[in-house]
């Protein structure tokens, strides 16, 4: 039952640990291209390590013996392993390769992916003729480091790359070197983060009498609590005399035991560029954009499009169709002298250039926006950028500005197309305008009618001839009565309908004005808001990211 | 006593070279900034500390340094070799934190504050201050010689570290202790190929060492010390013994180096010759370096062009982009050309011209509706188009200049710590804007004034006003260059045309012409004094930041002058 709650748990870690290295790599991908590259580059360094680690075995436990030239890792190493394997030496820098030595089988994978060659890897059962099974040690893979501190510059890169890699560091100090800048500020510190898989041995104490070895084990620890690695570990040794090499080893066969390393190690991975990504990227809300602010937008956009003018256009092109169909018919071609306002532009009521969306759709003749009108729309889009982002990070702020302004050289066409392929107004003309015309022709032919009749009485009374009988309605004749109501009845009707067309053309014009300007907004919302929210989201996907990944 | 006389002539090129480092430091970021101004505070150091005093008073005595690493055994061995314990020595690191300077009695007067190491303060009592200086004159210290026991070049300590490096500048002579446990570490060698490549006398000094190692660990040192240039060097070797009673070595132990250092005292010839070697050594290798500084400074110099540069580009830009879009036409559309045809008349563009009925019914219409003028609506939207054209001018401007700053890293940098407002127009620009565009306006209706002092009683002229020429000799300018792009020669041509013709019909064209230049030149001044203020921001975070033009072949010069008279310079 405990072991299958063990690994009941084990199993648990693992998952929350993949959890946590997704949702770090979610915010390293949305923060990618917006932070510091050179943070970007850690990130991604330390995301390969830990997928490559949790790939791996978590039976096997990484400890790394790291330290300064003499400093007696190798003596400790050999030490721990029972066998003569690391060269001890008084000729510096001793060690210049990693030596490994596993305990218990299957170390392959494992030593392979920390780059050891086979020529310097040991597999301590094989090694030892007599077997010394060492239970509590199953799964350990001690290495040796070369020093950090020598004139050999290779050493010190190898000593970099593996410490990134170990589950365990253990950093050898010494009486001579316990205190060299060398180790504390290039390695302890930065490290700080990761005092749970780190233990310090303070090793050649044979060298130093009792009381002066307690001083300087203290003094040793003062300096790491400096650090900010006051709760390490520090274990004294003598790699010759034996001296603290039990307590060293059970230490590590209790971490061996555990199985937990290579999941702490990694998580204190993941904190640490979390934290970091995490103090870049702030804790701001964006801002929501207020319908006015939006509305602002759209309307410099508009200006910019030129929908004013062809609102105007449109207005006037209607009320000229109006006056033209329901007119009084003698004097309505003299309207059509003007030239229709819409024609000039380029366009028609029934308008769209383009009728579907699979015509290219060409060009209005609409005035290319004028530099003010452009600039109105520049200043409204930085204005816009400005308020969503006034309270991110800079660094967040600056992409958010910059991916405002980055699609603004294309909002010109794109403005014109929208305009262009807007349906201003309806093509068919509306059916009033039918009956009036109808009844215009209806009075005009009754007033002609009362002519011709007024002109054949003149005749025949300048004739001498009888006058015919003369009807008369409401004591006028009849002709006069059609002549004259006629003509003033066609010109009343002319004049209401032209009041009428224009309300008419008032109110399909505003229609149109509607059309037009959401056909703006779609491409502000496209060109503009867009990128905007892609920045926005990027942010929000990030700070996710960031706080899930350093949710334990 | 002394063999080496004063050198005036190089003493005065060394004094200069001082100031001039002096006047220029580094403060951009740039890729070899940080190597410059370490050479710099370098050879500052050196010639403050060392070179200067040392040309000065040839005859003071040698100034032994006893530097290397931490537990390496300095202190130990200082105490050592005079038989008493003048250093503090401990298993704690590191031990020592202020320098000790162990004189005999008789030498006392060389090693006052106007002398060597001048900032450190002296004193007479241990005090651990790494700013202090303790003189002890010891009876057993060689006359004609100084031991100075340094802190370590590498401990946690940071001040010890800085303070160790200032000490081995100042030296004539270093007594560079390492260990069994040492000898190879990457920070002692960096010190001393420093010092083999300014021929500083350096004699190492292997300490703590295991008797039965001692073979082979010098003879891997002598070979290290070998291919890094210090083959001429001595080396000494302490084999690591039992310490007595008050922590002292065996005096036979040290005794090869305490003989050397007794020979050293009694031979006057060889002290000057150890002197002399590191004293040239130091002056030879500084035209290099001064070289590097320079070069270094150049770049500065390069820098601070560029950034301005990057500005006043971006300004420049903006300039000229607003001259073209007020004189290409442009301006002439949307609400200005609606203004503007309000203001002529209706449909018939020359009845204004032609009679004043226009004119009366247009007065009688807007007092009508309760408007104001068509003039003064055309002046503000002539203000409002200009502002909002300035305006967003100046933004790009603002950016196109902080994208430039950030495209370099000290630029960058300068951007960071000046706050956020660089790369955009200031606060209060609109305001400024609004007033500079009124003031251009005024300027403008005065020019139209003065003109027709004489032409008051014209008809035309009183059927305008000031306020109606102002505003066409405006539409005159905005539409200068439209003809010859003639992209805008329909409606704004027009425009023009009509405006142009009303202003030749009052002023006569010679003068509509010079009006029309002056009134532009007068827009254009105004503008560009709106940049220079905004061009000022920039300015105002780089001034504090840049390298006067020339430092760098000034310093350059001098490096030159210094070898030259370096040669020249022979011991009396």
């Amino acid at each position: 039952v405990t072991m299958l709650g063990t690994l009941r748990s084990r199993l648990s870690r693992r998952d929350d640990l993949s959890t946590r290295l997704a949702a770090l790599e979610t915010a390293v991908d949305a923060a990618r291209g917006r932070l510091d590259p050179a943070l970007i580059r850690d990130a991604d360094e330390t995301l390969t390590r830990a997928h490559g680690r949790i790939r791996l075995s978590p039976e096997h436990t990484i400890v790394a013996l790291a330290g300064a030239t003499g400093s007696g890792k190798s003596s400790l190493f050999n030490r721990l392993c029972g066998l003569e394997l690391a060269a001890v030496g008084v000729r510096r820098p001793t060690t210049s390769w990693t030596l490994a030595c596993s305990w218990g089988p299957g170390a392959g994978d494992v030593l392979d992916w920390l780059g050891v060659p086979a020529r310097h890897q040991v597999d301590r059962a094989s090694a030892l003729d007599v077997v010394a099974p060492e239970p509590d040690l199953q799964g350990l893979v001690l290495l040796d480091l070369p020093d950090h501190d020598s004139t050999e510059v290779s050493h010190h890169l190898e000593v970099e790359r593996l410490v990134r890699l170990a589950d365990v560091l253990v950093w050898v100090l010494d009486p001579q070197k316990y205190a060299d800048a060398a180790v504390h500020e290039r390695f302890l510190r930065p490290l700080a983060s990761h005092r749970d898989v780190m233990i310090a041995v303070f090793n050649h104490i044979d060298e130093l009498g009792s009381i002066a070895a307690a001083e300087a084990v203290a003094d040793a620890r003062r300096l790491l609590a400096a650090d900010g690695l006051g709760a390490l570990r520090l274990i004294a040794t003598s790699a010759t005399r034996g001296d603290g090499v039990s307590e060293l080893r059970s230490e590590l066969a209790k971490r061996v035991e555990q199985k937990r390393s290579s999941h702490v190690r990694v998580s204190a991975d993941i904190d640490n560029v979390a934290r970091r990504l995490m103090s870049a990227t702030g804790s701001g809300e964006p801002t929501a954009l207020s319908g006015k602010q939006r509305a602002e937008l759209v309307d410099a956009c508009a200006g910019a499009a030129g929908v004013p003018v062809v609102v105007a256009a449109v207005e006037e092109a209607l009320r000229m169709r109006a006056s033209q169909a329901t007119g009084w018919p003698p004097t309505r071609w003299l309207s059509r002298l003007r030239p229709d306002p819409l024609r000039r532009l380029h366009l028609r009521p029934g308008m769209t250039l383009g009728t579907g969306s699979d015509v290219p759709v060409a060009r209005s003749s609409l005035p290319s926006p004028t530099p003010v009108q452009r600039a109105r729309v520049g200043t409204a889009v930085r204005r816009t950028a400005d308020v969503v982002g006034a309270s991110l990070p800079p660094a967040w702020e600056t992409s958010l500005r910059a991916a405002s302004v980055a699609r603004l050289a294309g909002v010109t066409d794109a403005l014109d197309k929208a305009v262009a392929t807007v349906q201003l107004a309806d093509e068919r003309a509306p059916r009033w305008w039918s009956w009036v015309r109808a009844l215009q022709w209806l009075l005009l032919l009754g007033a002609v009618l009362g002519a011709c009749w007024l002109a054949a009485l003149a005749g025949i009374s300048y004739l001498g001839l009888p006058p015919p009988g003369d009807p008369t309605w409401l004591s006028l004749p009849v002709p006069t009565w059609l002549l004259l109501g006629g003509l003033l009845l066609g010109f009343a009707l002319a004049a209401t309908s032209r009041a009428v067309g224009r309300a008419s053309a008032r109110r399909r014009a505003r229609r149109a004005d509607v059309r037009l300007r959401s056909s703006v907004a779609d491409v502000v919302d496209e060109l503009v808001l867009g990128p905007i929210q892609v920045e926005i989201d990027a942010y929000l996907t990030c700070r996710r990211g960031l706080a899930q990944a350093l949710k334990r | 006593v002394t063999e080496i006389g004063p050198p005036t002539g190089l003493l005065t090129v060394l004094v200069r070279l001082r100031q001039c480092l002096l006047d220029s430091p580094f403060r951009l970021d740039a890729p070899d900034a940080a190597d410059g101004d370490r050479e710099r505070s370098s050879i500052l150091a050196q010639l403050d500390d060392y070179v200067i005093p040392r040309m000065v008073q040839v005859e003071a005595p040698l100034l032994a340094v006893v530097g290397g690493s931490t537990g390496a055994g300095k202190s130990t061995l200082v105490n050592s070799l005079l038989g008493r314990v003048v250093s503090r020595m401990g298993v704690l690191r590191p031990t020592t934190r202020s320098a000790v300077l162990v004189h005999n009695p008789a030498d006392a007067q060389w090693f006052g504050a106007d002398r060597l190491l001048p900032d450190l303060e002296r004193t007479t009592r241990p005090t651990g201050d790494p700013g202090s200086l303790l003189l002890l004159p010891v009876e057993t210290m060689p006359a004609g010689l100084a031991l100075l026991d340094a802190p370590d070049v590498d401990s946690v300590e940071e001040r010890n570290r800085v303070l160790a490096g200032q000490l081995l500048a100042a030296a004539d002579l270093w007594l560079f202790v390492t260990s069994a446990a040492r000898y190879a570490d990457q920070v002692p060698w960096d010190y001393l190929k420093a010092a083999a490549s300014r021929s500083t006398a350096v004699a190492v000094v292997l300490d703590r060492t295991e008797p039965a190692a001692i073979e082979q660990v010098s003879s891997h040192l002598e070979q290290m010390m070998q291919a890094r240039g210090l083959g001429d060097s001595r080396l000494f070797t302490v084999a690591e013994s039992p310490l007595s009673g008050d922590g002292l070595l065996p005096p036979e132990a040290v005794r090869p180096i305490r003989k050397w250092l007794d020979s050293l005292s009694e031979d006057v010839a060889a002290r000057t010759a150890v002197i002399r070697q590191t004293l040239e050594g130091a002056i030879a290798s500084l035209p290099a370096r001064t070289a590097l500084v320079a070069s270094a400074l150049t770049t500065q110099e390069q820098i601070s062009v560029a950034l301005r540069v990057d500005v006043v580009d971006a300004y420049r830009e903006a300039l000229d982009g607003v001259a073209d879009a007020t004189q290409d036409g442009t301006m002439l559309r949307g609400e200005v050309l609606a203004r503007w045809q309000e203001f002529v008349g209706t449909s018939d563009l020359f009845k204004g011209l032609e009679t004043r009925v226009g004119r009366l019914r247009d007065r009688l219409v807007s007092a009508a509706r309760g408007t104001p003028p068509p003039a003064q609506t055309l002046t503000v939207a002539v203000e409002s188009g200009l502002q909002t054209l300035i305006v967003e001018y100046a933004e790009t401007a603002a950016e196109q200049a902080a994208r430039g700053w950030r495209s370099l890293p000290a630029g960058a940098r300068l951007l960071e710590t000046s706050g956020s407002g660089l790369g955009r127009a200031s606060r209060g620009l609109t305001a400024e804007v609004e007033r500079t565009i009124r003031d251009w306006q005024g300027s403008v209706l005065d020019m139209v004034r003065s003109e027709g002092a004489d032409k008051r009683t014209t008809a035309r002229f009183l059927a305008y006003g000031v306020n109606g020429l102002g505003v066409a000799l405006m539409m005159v300018i905005f539409a200068s260059t439209a003809g010859v792009t003639g992209a805008e020669i329909g409606v704004a041509g027009g425009t023009a045309v009509v405006a142009q013709k009303l202003l030749e019909a009052v002023f006569g064209d010679q003068a509509v012409r010079r009006l029309a230049m002056e009134a532009r030149a007068d827009l254009n001044a105004r503008v560009e004094s709106l940049w220079a203020e905004e061009q000022a921001r920039f300015f105002a975070v780089l001034e504090g930041q840049q390298t006067p033009p020339g430092t760098g072949e000034r310093l350059r010069g001098l490096g030159e002058e210094l070898s030259a008279a370096r040669f020249t310079w022979e011991p009396v």
